[in-house]
C-alpha cells in the first residue's frame, strides 16, 4: 500500500512539476508504443513531419514494425492475403504493398524502396519505401552517412533483400 | 489519494511526454536486436551459500511421509478438459525423467537422449498422472524430502485447478475452496513453501544459478515450458464456463505445445503473475508459493547440474535452497516488507501482489521480453490504471503469444487483440463478478464468443473514462439499469457481440511509454539488481 500511495505522489508531483516548466513544449505521446515483433526493437513512432510505422493487415490484424524488411520477412507467417502500408517520405501518404493470391504489388506503382544494409536501430532509414526516384535520392543525400552506395529498389528486389534465397 | 486524482495525474502525464521511471538511456541501442543471451554467470562464484546455525529436524527426515488429496467432489475435474489433463500428466514425466538421468550419470544426454525420450511422451501423453517416484527412484531416495515439496506442492497445483474445472462448483464455492485448500496445504506439513513474494534476482543470482539453464538449454526449455502451462492455466480457468474453458484450451494447448516447449530464449522462468494476472491478484499467496516452487525446481537443476561441487555439497545445497522457499525461513515476515537481507526482501511490482522482484527491476517497473517495460498497476494498452482491490475482478485480460496482460476496457482487450500476432484469448468481465465472457480471436482477429445474449457499451471518448464508457453486460435489461444509472451515457446505444467485434478504436490518447533504466534488464551491461 505504501508502494502505491508513493507512486501516486510521484505521478501527481511529476505532472505539476512538469506541466509547469515544460508541458507545453512537449509532443503528446499518441501512439499504442508495441515492440516489432522481428527485430524485437521499438517501433519508431511517426512525427508530426513524417511516418515511420510500418504496419501490416491481415483480415482485422494490424501488426506494427519497425522497417518495411522487417514487415516483408514477416509476411512469410501468415498465410492468405495482406497489405503493408510502408511509410514514404511523405506524411500520410505510405506506399501500399499487397499480396493477393500470392503475388505481390505496390502503390504508387512509381514507388521504390531503399534496401540498404544498416543496423537495425537505423533501419526505418535504411530500408524504406519513397514514393518516386527523384523521392529516393532525396531520401539518400539526407542520409549520406548511411546510404552512400545505396541504388533504388524495385518491389522485387526489396523482397529479394528482405528474404534472401538461400 | 483518490483514484480520479490519479486518473487525471497520468492523463495529463499522457498529454505531455513519455514516463521516464529511470534516468539512463540504453547503454547499447542493438542490445535488443540480438537474441537475448544467457545472463551472466555470477563472478566469484564459487562461494556457496551458507546454511543457518541449526536447520529443522524435517529437513533431513527419511520417512516417506506421503500424503494424498484433501477430500473434494470436484478431485481430477481437470479430466472436464480432457486435452489439458493429458499435457499435465506429460509435464510429470518429463520432469522425472530429466532428475533421474541428472543424479545417475546420464547428464550428457540430458539434450538429446533424454529430450528426445520427453519429447516422445509430451507428444503422447499419458491418460492417468502417473507415480513420480516410480521414474525417478534414484532422484526421490537420494532427496527424499524435496521430492515431498514438490509433491505436496504439486498437489496444491492439482487440486486448484480440479476446482476451477468443476462444472458442479458455484464460482464463490470455488473462490472458497481454494481458500480451504491452501490451508490444508499450508497447515498440514511443516514443509509447505512460503506465500511471499521472494527475491527472484537473488535467488537466481547464488553460486551455482544459471548453470542448467547455460548447460542444457532444450531441456531447461521444457521445465520452464511447463512452468509456463502450469502458470498460464489458472486465468484460462478461473470464473469460465466448461465449455469456455475447454475452447480456451485448444487456443492455450497449441501455444503451449507448439511454442512454449520448445523456447529457448527466455532470460527467467515465466511467473505466474505474467501468465496468469487476474488469479495471481487475487490469490497472491498461491500464486508466490508456485512461483518459489517453480525457483526452488530452477535452484536444484543448477545444483545437480554444477560439476564443480561435491555430491556431498550438492546435498547439502538442495537441502538449503529448500529451506530458503519454505515458509519456516521466512516465519513473520510479511509482503512488501524490504530487508537488507535480499532473502528476506518480500516487494512485489505495485498493483500485482502475487510477484517477487526480478532482476533489474522495480516495484514501479516490471520487464517482460516482447513486451518491455511496464507498470503492473496500468492498462497495458492506455496507460490509466487498472481497477485495484476488491474490484480487481473487473480488468479484461488479453492473452496472446505467451504473455497475458490486464487492460482497463473491453475496447483495449479486443484492439490489443488486433495489434497482436496470432490467435488470442479475451476474458472479459461483466456487471456480475462471476459471469466472463471469454472471447476468441482466430489469426486474423475474428472474434467470437459462446455466450449468448452479452452486449456491449462503446461510448467512446478520452481513455481517462475508458473504464466507464467501455463495458460488457450479460443482458440488456443489465446494459439498461447501467445507462441509467449514468445519465452521461443515455444517448448510448448497446452493441451486439458482433457489432462490437467490427470496430475499432482510435490509439488511446492516454497512452504513455514506461521507459526502464536499461533497454534489457538481462543484457550483460543491464547488470543492476533490482535496485539493491
Amino acid at each position: 500500500m505504501k508502494n502505491v500511495v508513493n507512486r501516486r505522489l510521484f505521478l501527481g508531483g511529476a505532472l505539476a512539476a512538469l506541466i509547469g516548466v515544460a508541458g507545453p513544449a512537449l509532443r503528446p505521446a499518441l501512439a499504442h508504443e508495441a515492440k516489432c515483433p522481428v527485430c524485437k526493437l521499438d517501433v519508431v513512432q511517426d512525427t508530426d513531419k513524417l511516418d515511420n510505422e510500418v504496419a501490416l493487415k491481415f483480415g482485422r490484424k494490424r501488426i506494427e514494425y519497425r522497417c518495411v524488411s522487417c514487415a516483408l520477412q514477416d509476411a512469410k507467417s501468415f498465410n492468405g492475403d495482406l497489405t503493408i502500408l510502408a511509410p514514404s517520405e511523405l506524411k500520410g501518404k505510405p506506399a501500399l504493398l499487397a499480396r493477393k493470391d500470392g503475388k505481390w504489388s505496390v502503390t504508387p506503382e512509381t514507388a521504390v524502396f531503399v534496401g540498404q544494409k544498416v543496423t537495425h536501430p537505423s533501419c526505418q532509414i535504411g530500408y524504406r519505401a519513397l514514393t518516386t526516384k527523384a523521392a529516393f535520392d532525396k531520401w539518400t543525400a539526407a542520409n549520406p552517412d548511411l546510404l552512400k552506395d545505396a541504388k533504388p529498389l524495385s518491389l522485387a528486389q526489396m523482397l529479394e533483400v528482405a528474404n534472401p534465397a538461400k | 489519494m483518490t483514484r480520479t486524482t490519479l486518473t487525471i495525474a497520468a492523463l495529463a502525464l499522457g498529454l505531455g511526454f513519455t514516463v521516464h521511471a529511470g534516468a539512463a538511456q540504453p547503454a547499447d541501442p542493438h542490445a535488443a536486436h540480438r537474441p537475448t543471451p544467457a545472463p551472466p554467470q555470477v563472478a566469484a562464484a564459487r562461494e556457496l551459500p551458507r546454511p543457518p546455525d541449526k536447520l529443522p529436524g524435517w529437513l533431513t527426515n527419511t520417512k516417506k511421509n506421503h500424503i494424498f488429496y484433501k477430500r473434494g467432489k470436484y478431485n481430477f475435474d481437470v479430466y472436464n478438459i480432457g486435452p489439458l489433463a493429458r499435457d499435465l500428466n506429460a509435464v510429470a514425466v518429463g520432469h522425472a525423467l530429466a532428475y533421474e538421468d541428472l543424479v545417475t550419470g546420464k547428464a550428457a544426454g540430458l539434450e538429446t537422449k533424454t529430450f528426445d525420450r520427453i519429447n516422445r511422451v509430451l507428444k503422447n501423453p499419458p491418460k492417468f498422472m502417473p507415480d513420480e517416484a516410480a521414474i525417478s527412484p534414484t532422484f526421490v531416495r537420494r532427496y527424499g524430502v524435496l521430492e515431498q515439496v514438490f509433491d505436496w506442492t504439486h498437489i496444491l497445483h492439482a487440486q486448484t485447478v480440479d476446482v476451477l474445472a468443476s462444472s458442479q462448483l458455484t464460482e464463490a464455492e470455488k473462490d472458497r475452496e481454494i481458500e480451504r485448500l491452501w490451508n490444508y496445504y499450508f497447515e498440514s506439513v511443516p514443509y509447505a513453501v512460503t506465500p511471499l513474494p521472494l527475491n527472484m534476482d537473488h535467488l537466481y543470482s547464488l553460486a551455482y544459478s544459471q548453470k542448467f539453464r547455460n548447460t542444457y538449454p532444450k531441456v531447461n526449455g521444457l521445465f520452464w515450458g511447463y512452468h509456463w502451462l502450469q502458470g498460464a492455466m489458472y486465468d484460462m480457468l478461473y470464473r469460465a464456463s466448461p465449455e469456455d474453458q475447454k475452447a480456451a484450451y485448444a487456443v492455450l494447448g497449441e501455444q503451449y505445445r507448439k511454442t512454449e516447449l520448445y523456447r529457448t530464449d527466455r532470460p527467467f522462468m515465466p511467473m505466474f503473475g505474467e501468465v496468469s494476472p487476474v488469479f495471481a491478484a487475487r490469490f497472491p499467496h498461491i500464486a508466490n508459493a508456485f512461483d518459489n516452487l517453480h525457483m526452488l525446481h530452477d535452484m536444484v537443476n543448477d545444483i545437480l547440474a554444477t560439476e564443480w561441487m561435491t555430491r556431498k555439497q550438492k546435498e547439502e545445497q538442495i537441502k538449503l535452497a529448500v529451506w530458503m522457499v519454505s515458509a519456516a525461513a521466512h516465519r513473520g515476515e510479511k509482503p512488501g516488507q524490504e530487508s537488507a537481507d535480499r532473502l528476506h526482501d518480500h516487494r512485489h511490482f505495485v498493483g500485482m501482489p502475487g510477484m517477487g522482484m526480478m532482476k533489474g527491476m522495480t516495484p514501479e517497473l516490471m520487464w517482460m521480453p516482447e513486451m518491455g517495460w511496464m507498470s503492473m498497476a496500468d492498462c497495458h494498452h492506455c496507460s490509466m490504471p487498472l481497477w485495484e482491490g476488491a474490484d480487481a475482478w473487473r480488468n479484461p485480460t488479453v492473452t496472446a503469444d505467451g504473455w497475458s496482460m490486464r487492460v482497463r476496457c473491453p475496447l483495449c482487450a479486443r484492439d490489443m487483440a488486433v495489434e497482436t500476432k496470432g490467435r488470442a484469448l479475451l476474458r472479459i468481465p461483466t456487471e456480475d463478478p462471476n459471469r466472463v465472457v471469454v472471447v476468441i480471436s482466430d489469426e486474423q482477429g475474428n472474434l467470437r464468443t459462446s455466450t449468448p445474449g452479452v452486449v456491449f457499451l462503446e461510448n467512446e471518448g478520452s481513455h481517462a473514462g475508458c473504464d466507464e464508457w467501455s463495458r460488457a453486460f450479460t443482458s440488456q435489461a443489465a446494459f439498461d439499469a447501467y445507462v441509467k444509472a449514468h445519465p452521461s451515457l443515455t444517448k448510448a446505444k448497446a452493441l451486439t457481440f458482433d457489432e462490437w467485434a467490427q470496430r475499432e478504436g482510435a490509439k488511446p490518447d492516454t497512452y504513455t511509454k514506461p521507459k526502464g533504466p536499461v533497454e534489457n534488464p538481462y543484457q550483460p551491461h543491464g547488470e543492476h539488481g533490482n535496485g539493491k
